[in-house]
């Protein structure tokens, strides 16, 4: 009976086949109108290509080009960058939100887990419109500078040194109400009686967000870190809608990049190569975390 | 973990060779340079004779006046040829040109679109054979009488795409633009100042309203775009009007690294890091700076016609414009031309609707409903000019240096890329990260690249 | 449950912190809203700005654009997007890792890039313009997360909830159904929330194609207050209120599943 439950898919399924059935309509949609078109893509990048009109085959050149390339290098460094902000400190910050919400007795939590999701809600191009007005020299940034007695009249996107750091928080603020969102809902699944029974045994909040919440949500963890991981590298939309990688292109990032070429300059072939090379770095570091998360969970 | 990576390998490769079966890019769909309809010479402008027909138009005039102009052009159009109903698409700019850039290729074209003059638009679709070539058209409607030279070189390509500013006619023009320095009247008087006759005089009042704490100019350039309606006229302080020409329409002949196109970039880099607009002009969004200035910011607004209605309506009589002084050779010239001009794509189903169309919106009456809406009608600014305001002053500006200077045109169209390399190069001077000479030697490789073609 | 005065202090403090940090820029943005238009000199609040927007957006044809295109999209996604995880999360079958990855591997594709050849392919098809050309490829790029997180979903439920399925003599399906799905459902919430919010504020894909603006859904109507150089940011952040209404009210009808709905999946078992 061991072996041949071995054997089994699972518990319930018998036929070899049955796991596949169940992957196939999500195969072919997935297929068609993403993988497929993402094999065309790699197809464009070899050719010099303008978007219409004929195409010539130039092998590997657009890639090769990349190599060289100043501006190519410095995108995927921001890109990198903004993980921090992406990323990194939404993690943290919806970690401590999303434990306050679950194991607090707070009032209207509804009302704060609303509100703190809403940045997520409003399409970038007024989001961009809002932070340009934050950011601006006479904005509100430089208000509030200004009741702590910092006198301020930078304009923030428009500073080499400060630009980057500004979209960054503009994708800390989009973001951490998604990781909290997703943390509370790995905390959810954690029974109270584990929470009384470490109240019982006296732990302290933060011990205890240590020794139940953290543990149960690793799982959460891995998949916020690979989303707002792919938010960082993936960024278009909010550096096109402030700054068009400005000052000079002290924010411009790969995905950028990829559109400037296609769209602007009309070459889609570099374009394309471009997105290749951008989708395997995220792949390959979105292989990484999500293998970290994999293993501590084995560990448990 | 071998295994898999076999299994990887496997569906990887299956996958490449699907595609590679695949037809290379281009290839379907993808227009061969065609002549279009026109060239057979069987053009007809008897459009109530071609039965009911559905004239798609995408266009970009979203806003105020030229929307309204344009839709009461439309209906004026449907109540012309009963037989026609005019579908229009409207939308962003950045948006239509996006879009036209795959749609052109395909049998779903629009019978009539707004096609960008730059090289990096226009200049392709024409060097692909997407538009119609509208010569026969001109002739049969006499567009030549009607427009200016000057306005319809704007609209030139030779037919493989590679001279631009001479050649066949692809697009017409419903509506002009000049850049030019719009001031506040009372701002001037508070500082004792006279308009400015010279460039040298311009700079003395700059001066003068820094030295009393006031802002001179303004300038919200975190766009990148706008910076070139700055340097543009500036340009023609120190370099001659036919180099800025070359430079401008991507023609050969002309060099950015030449002394006057240093100097130039050298004032307007100064400009930028001595706070000449303000702590941050790249930190700064266009139509918040604009609408600063007609709250009371700056002396001088260096921007384009586009923003006069606007401003009126919050500075009223104090809102002042004039043509930017006389350049190099003592001619005016300055940034302006044409609004973004309508072209029939190859593959259009109407041509001949089309063109009657075209012709329709840019006939006289069809310029005095563009001036009554509020907006600036590319051809009779002079006789249309309003009794007062600041669109009289901005009609004879125009009219003035179209037919005494130069109407100079927007950098961008140089080649398909320099609008990028430019819009990055303005922000790095005006920021003081690279020096004037560094900047102007990407402008330089960029032009030099393109016209060593 | 307790927790001490001292700690809820504090927990109220950070989370008003967070809330004020999450809302000013849209109390900017409504205040943008409500200010004059372009040219328009008198004080405010200017709340015919909404209606302006509604209306030279034309709002009212995009919005039910946009409605239907996401019914299409959020459950087709749902629903395939349950049935991989449920292999993925419950099955052990040969190159799962492999097709796995593959599934993920359509996170990582920027839309910019493969959005030139999918135009050129369906208009080979002639598919443009069609509710098929602007849903699927969001059902793709939906199915590529969804089942990215019901995997992770199905892996954390309790494993004796399958056996104990097997016991009860439930087939595949039906312990999917009854037994699997149930404990689940603050989790299908949760995405089908994200997958909603994404499809309706997707702009490229919907611009790309539809040329002829058929199937034009409700962010594109904001191009339409951006002019060739100048754009009336009170009418644009108006419009923008409008478009974000719809997932607001969503949020807000399906949020009291997000924990309640979990803790009572838990108890149950």
């Amino acid at each position: 009976m061991t072996k041949q439950g071995r054997e089994r898919p699972s518990a319930v399924v018998r036929g070899r086949m049955t796991p596949y059935l169940y992957l196939l309509p999500a195969l072919l949609v997935y297929g068609t109108f993403l993988l497929f078109p993402v094999v065309r893509t790699a197809q464009f990048s070899l050719y010099d290509w303008s978007g219409f009109g004929p195409a010539t085959f130039v092998g590997l050149d657009n890639y090769a080009g990349l190599v060289g390339d100043r501006r190519f290098a410095d995108a995927i460094g921001h890109s990198l960058y903004l993980i921090i902000f992406y990323s990194l400190i939404p993690l943290a910050a919806g970690l401590v939100l999303a434990a306050i919400l679950r194991r607090g007795q707070v009032k209207g939590m509804g009302f704060f887990r609303v509100l703190i999701f809403m940045p997520q809600v409003i399409a970038l191009v007024v989001v961009a419109v809002a932070w340009r007005q934050i950011y601006t020299p006479g904005g509100t940034l430089n208000q509030i500078l200004g009741w702590f007695g910092i006198d301020s009249d930078r304009g923030w996107l428009g500073e080499p040194d400060t630009a980057l750091s500004a979209v960054g928080v503009i994708g800390f603020w989009v973001q951490f109400g998604l990781v909290m969102l997703l943390l509370l809902a790995g905390m959810g699944r954690i029974p109270n009686e584990l929470y009384e029974a470490a109240r019982l045994d006296g732990a302290n909040p933060v011990a205890e967000f240590f020794a139940v919440t953290l543990p149960a949500v690793r799982g959460e963890i891995a998949t916020a870190l690979v989303l707002t991981i792919i938010a960082a590298l993936k960024t278009f939309d909010l550096v096109y809608m402030t700054t068009s990688g400005g000052p000079g292109s002290a924010t411009t990032v790969p995905s950028y990049e990829v559109y400037n070429r296609a769209f602007q300059l009309k070459q889609v072939g570099s374009a394309s190569a471009v997105a290749i090379v951008l989708t395997l770095i995220v792949f390959t570091i979105n292989v990484f975390v999500s293998r970290i998360g994999e293993e501590r969970r084995a560990l448990r | 973990m071998r295994r898999r990576r076999l299994i990887a390998t496997g569906i990887a490769s299956a996958l490449a060779l699907g595609a590679l079966a695949a037809c290379a890019p281009g290839d379907s769909g993808g227009a061969q340079p065609t002549n279009g309809p026109a060239s057979s010479g069987e053009v007809t402008t008897d459009i109530a004779s071609l039965g009911d027909v559905e004239l798609t138009v995408w266009d970009q005039e979203v806003r105020g006046s030229q929307n309204d102009a344009l839709e009461s052009l439309n209906k004026a159009f449907q109540d012309k040829y009963p037989n026609v109903t005019i579908k229009r698409v409207k939308q962003s700019n950045d948006d239509l040109q996006q879009q036209l850039q795959l749609a052109l290729s395909g049998d779903d074209v629009p019978d009539v679109a707004q096609v960008n003059n730059a090289r990096g638009d226009m200049g392709q679709y024409v060097a692909a054979g997407q538009l119609v070539d509208l010569e026969p058209y001109a002739k049969a409607y006499g567009w030549s009488d009607r427009f200016s030279d000057s306005v319809l070189a704007k609209v030139r390509y030779s037919s493989d795409g590679k001279t631009f500013g001479e050649g066949n006619l692809y697009g017409l023009p419903q509506t002009g633009e000049i850049v030019g320095l719009f001031y506040s009247k009372s701002k001037l008087e508070a500082l004792g100042a006279e308009l400015p006759a010279t460039w040298t005089d311009y700079f003395a009042i700059l001066d003068k309203a820094k030295a009393a704490g006031e802002q001179p100019m303004v300038l919200g350039n975190i766009e990148k775009w706008p910076a070139f309606h700055v340097f543009g006229p500036l340009q023609a302080n120190y370099v001659p009007a036919d180099d800025i020409v070359k430079l401008g329409m991507g023609n050969a002949g002309a060099d950015w690294m030449a002394q006057g196109n240093v100097d130039a970039m050298t004032q307007f880099a100064k400009w930028g890091t001595e706070g000449y607009f303000g702590s941050s002009p790249n930190g700064t969004d266009y139509d918040p700076a604009w609408a600063e200035f007609g709250k009371g910011t700056g002396v001088f607004l260096p921007a384009g016609s586009w923003v006069g209605a606007d401003l009126e309506a919050i500075m009223g009589d104090d809102l002042g414009f004039m043509a930017p002084p006389a350049g190099l050779d003592g001619q005016l010239a300055t940034t302006g031309g044409t609004g973004i001009p309508f072209a029939i794509p190859a593959k259009a189903k109407n041509p001949d609707v089309a063109a009657a169309y075209l012709d329709f919106i840019t006939t006289d009456e069809a310029m005095k409903i563009i001036a009554d809406n509020g907006g600036f009608p590319v051809n009779n600014a002079a006789e249309l000019a309003p009794a007062s305001g600041v669109n009289k002053e901005i009609y004879e500006a125009f009219d003035k240096v179209s037919n005494e200077g130069t109407l100079l045109p927007y950098l961008d169209y140089a080649t398909p890329s320099f609008a990028d390399t430019a819009g990055q190069g303005f922000q790095e001077a005006l920021g003081g990260q690279r020096s004037p000479e560094e900047v102007l030697q990407a402008f330089q490789d960029d032009y030099g690249r393109f016209v060593g073609e | 449950m307790k927790t001490s005065r001292a700690e809820q202090a504090i927990n109220y403090v950070i989370l008003i912190l967070a809330t004020l940090f999450a809302v000013f820029p849209i109390i900017t943005i409504a205040l943008t809203a409500l200010g004059p238009q372009l040219g328009v000199v008198e004080p405010g609040p200017h709340w015919h700005n909404v209606v302006d927007a509604w209306q030279q957006g034309r709002f009212g044809e995009s919005l039910w654009r946009s409605l239907v295109v996401a019914a299409v999209v959020v459950p087709t996604a749902l629903i395939l997007s349950t049935l991989a995880g449920y292999a993925f999360g419950t099955m052990r079958f040969r190159g799962s890792e492999v097709l796995f990855y593959l599934f993920l591997f359509g996170l990582m594709v920027p839309a910019e890039a493969i959005i030139v050849p999918l135009f050129y392919d369906l208009r080979t098809l002639n598919l443009t313009d069609t509710l098929v050309a602007v849903a699927m490829p969001q059902v793709a790029q939906s199915i590529a997360f969804g089942t990215y997180w019901m995997r992770t979903q199905f892996r954390a439920l309790p494993p004796n909830l399958v056996e104990a399925a097997a016991i009860d003599g439930c087939g595949s399906f039906s312990t999917l159904r009854r037994i699997l799905v149930p404990p689940l459902r603050p989790a299908l919430a949760t995405v089908g929330v994200l997958m909603f919010m994404w499809t309706w504020n997707e702009f490229l894909i919907p611009l790309v194609m539809s040329p002829t603006g058929q199937w034009r859904t409700a962010p594109l109507g904001l191009s339409l207050f951006k002019g060739q150089y100048t754009a009336d940011g009170a009418l644009m952040a108006a419009a923008g209120l409008i478009i974000a209404a719809p997932i607001v009210v969503m949020f807000l009808i399906l949020q009291r599943y997000f924990i309640n709905g979990m803790l009572e999946g838990a108890a149950k078992e």
